[in-house]
This record gives C-alpha cells, sequence and structure tokens, in this order.
C-alpha cells in the first residue's frame, strides 16, 4: 500500500508540475489506484498534493502530503504518462513495471534547445504578418524574438526567478524590435509581436478549465500566476514605450 | 484573391501554432495536427472577421470552438488529450496588438497625469482595449473547452490505446 501511494504521490506531483489541469490529475491517479483495487483520493493545490490511499474494505489507510516540483511545460508527459495511467487500468500492470515505464517517460531526450529557438522565432515572426507587419518588420521580429527567447532559455538554465526572466526577456525582445522605428515601417506592430512568445497561454487557459470544473482555488492560483507574468512582460515592454513613446505616436 | 488570403492566413498562423506549441514540449507525433487546428481555427476567425464582419470577440469563440470540435477528432487519431492539441492552435489567436495597446496607453496616461483631457482619452482608450483583450481570451479558452464538457467520455479517453 505504502509503494503504491508512493508511486502515485510521485506521478501526480510530476504531472501538475509540467503543466496539466488538475481534474485530469486527479482522474489519473485514481485509474491507476483501479487497477490496483484501492481507492485513491486527493485534495490538489497549487504548490503541493494531499492523497490518501485505502483499500476498498477501508481497514488499510495511507496518506501522503507531496510538494509539487516547478518543472517546465511539458505536453508530452502530458499525454504519455496519461496514456500510461491507461495501459496500467487495462493490462493491470503490477508496479515494478509501471515504474520502469514512469523513468522511460521522465528519461526520453527533449526536443533541442536550438530548434525551440528556431521554430519560436518563425512563429513570432508570421505572427508578425498576421497582424499586418511589412517585411522589415517581419525580419527583425525574427531577430528580436531570437535573442530574447535565447536570453530566457539561458536565464532559466541557471535557475533565475521566473518573474525576473520574463520582464528581462520581454526587455530585449522589444528593445531589438524598437529598431523597426530606424525604418519606414510597422513599428507599433513589430514591438507588440516581439514579447509574444512569452504569453503564459498553458496556465492561463489551464485556469479557465480548472474553474469551469469547480477547482476554482487551483485555477484561481494559476490564472493569478499567469497574471504576473503578463505584468512582468507588461513591465519589460514599457521601458521601450517610454524611451520612445514620441516616435510611437 | 480571397482564397488566397485565405491560404496566407492559414499557414502563417499554422507555422505560429507550431513554434508556439514547440516551447511546451509537445510529442512529435502531435506537431501535424496542431498546425492544422491553428490554421483552421485562424482561417475561421480570418473570415468572420472579414466576411461576416463579426467582433473579434464572437469570431474568436466560434473559431475555438471549430478547433475543440477538431480536436476531438485528431485526440483519437494521436492518442493525445485533447488539450495538447488545442492549447497551441489558440495561441496564433491571442489579440496581441490590444493587448499591447493596452499597455501603450497605460503608459501614456501616466505621462499625462495633470493635463485632463489627453488623460480622458488614453484611460477610455485603455479600458477600452483591455476589455477587448480580456473578452476574447476567455472566449477563447472556454470556446475550445465547452466540448470536453459535452463529451467528458470521449474527451477522457483519447489516450488509451485500443489493442
Amino acid at each position: 500500500m505504502k509503494e503504491i501511494a508512493a508511486f502515485i504521490a510521485e506521478y501526480a506531483g510530476c504531472l501538475l508540475g509540467s503543466g496539466v489541469h488538475t481534474s485530469r490529475v486527479i482522474r489519473n491517479s485514481k485509474r491507476i489506484g483501479e487497477s490496483f483495487g484501492v481507492t485513491v483520493q486527493m485534495t490538489a493545490f497549487h504548490k503541493s498534493i494531499v492523497l490518501t490511499v485505502h483499500d476498498t474494505q477501508g481497514a488499510d489507510v495511507y496518506t501522503e502530503v507531496v510538494d509539487i516540483p516547478v518543472l517546465p511545460i511539458s505536453f508530452e508527459y502530458n499525454s504519455e504518462l496519461s496514456s500510461l495511467s491507461w495501459e496500467a487500468y487495462d493490462k493491470r500492470l503490477p508496479l515494478a513495471i509501471l515504474w520502469e515505464k514512469y523513468n522511460q517517460i521522465k528519461a526520453k531526450p527533449k526536443m533541442p534547445s536550438s530548434l525551440i529557438l528556431l521554430l519560436t522565432g518563425l512563429a513570432n515572426a508570421s505572427f508578425c504578418r498576421l497582424f499586418n507587419g511589412d517585411w522589415i518588420s517581419v525580419g527583425i521580429v525574427f531577430l528580436a524574438t531570437l535573442t530574447g527567447f535565447f536570453i530566457r532559455q539561458q536565464m532559466q538554465r541557471r535557475g533565475i526567478n521566473h518573474f525576473i526572466v520574463f520582464t528581462v526577456s520581454a526587455f530585449f525582445a522589444s528593445m531589438c524590435a524598437s529598431a523597426t522605428l530606424l525604418f519606414d515601417s510597422t513599428a507599433e506592430i513589430a514591438i507588440a509581436t516581439s514579447v509574444l512568445y512569452l504569453i503564459p497561454g498553458v496556465p492561463l487557459i489551464n485556469g479557465v478549465i480548472d474553474i469551469i470544473e469547480g477547482h476554482t482555488l487551483t485555477g484561481c492560483s494559476r490564472l493569478i500566476q499567469a497574471f504576473l507574468l503578463i505584468i512582468c512582460i507588461a513591465v519589460g515592454l514599457s521601458f521601450p514605450m517610454l524611451l520612445f513613446k514620441n516616435s510611437l505616436l | 484573391m480571397i482564397l488566397r488570403d485565405i491560404l496566407v492566413d492559414g499557414s502563417l498562423a499554422a507555422v505560429a501554432g507550431i513554434g508556439f506549441g514547440a516551447i511546451s514540449y509537445p510529442p512529435r507525433r502531435a506537431f501535424k495536427y496542431i498546425a492544422i487546428l491553428a490554421a483552421v481555427g485562424h482561417v475561421t476567425r480570418f473570415c468572420m472577421m472579414n466576411y461576416l464582419h463579426l467582433d473579434i470577440a464572437t469570431a474568436s469563440f466560434f473559431a475555438s470552438l471549430a478547433i475543440g470540435i477538431l480536436a476531438m477528432w485528431f485526440g483519437k487519431l494521436s492518442y493525445c488529450p485533447v488539450t495538447v492539441l488545442y492549447i497551441p492552435a489558440l495561441l496564433p489567436m491571442i489579440p496581441g496588438m490590444y493587448a499591447y495597446r493596452t499597455i501603450f496607453d497605460l503608459v501614456m496616461f501616466m505621462q499625462h497625469l495633470h493635463e485632463s483631457t489627453f488623460a480622458e482619452h488614453y484611460m477610455q482608450e485603455m479600458f477600452s482595449n483591455a476589455i477587448v483583450t480580456v473578452s476574447t481570451v476567455f472566449l477563447l479558452a472556454v470556446g475550445a473547452t465547452i466540448l470536453i464538457f459535452i463529451f467528458p467520455k470521449r474527451a477522457y479517453s483519447m489516450t488509451r490505446r485500443k489493442e
């Protein structure tokens, strides 16, 4: 029983840490519990989970409280670990194999960060075009995003506070994008789109999903976190605005 | 001409969807579905705004509804949870210009605090831009999520692999 609880605690912590909405985590964990013939009850908060495992007669009860680790958002964990919970349920996998598969999923190599950098740059550049920016703006936004995102990656690797990372990276991206002011081009659109890669879309949408599904507390804390990050972006963005406000009018 | 506009809009949105998705490490098999969803969503909104003259919030709602419906089908094909597919696809529809104008108006409001006509103008602008931004983002999130509530059973068993 203790081992089952330990696995589910680790599993649920990893899922919540990598940006999965609450009801899915709870459903997946209960499903794994069911595959061992035990009932799992859990409460999720923003930074910790409380979970109780008991057998069907209720004679044996085991409780765990775990901290939710801070992980980068990973859709890969979301889908693979959800898959694992169904596999456990359908095939009644023993605990040892479950651990092995779990560690395999966690050890999978991630996409190289240089490729992500390039894709993000292209994404932001095409975003600029979608907002009717001209080609000079598109080029400069591409470079600005590369700079900003590279700074973000480097700072995150060093474990610097999230809010500082967002502010600094928004500042550099929008500063680079202000180079459009030198040309006769759509500077406003360029500056506006240069920071959009920072928008915390996952917590925003997860927050709304959580609130609608009744996990109001976790939903609100996700939204508050997302809003704080957006404020950080706004602060970083307001510096070039103050500097160049006359040319932007 | 219209067709060309639509194709350009769709392919730009697809690139944007893939790039914004890549930040959150999706499984590789999800990329093509994310691209299609992002393109379909943005084209839907583009057509509604330009040819049906709907406002941005309503058009976004219907576009994200379309994304939600398609994601239900694609999720089953790719064994990915629907949120994995539709969150990156929604990101290209975030109303970036309105968000930017909100902040710009806030900065300008602060600069003209003591000149009441300017201050009033910027405050009014700031609020209208903020309202558009917030309601569009909210409707985007709700539109795609509604489908999960209509088909909970289907949405919750996407990752189950039937032998």
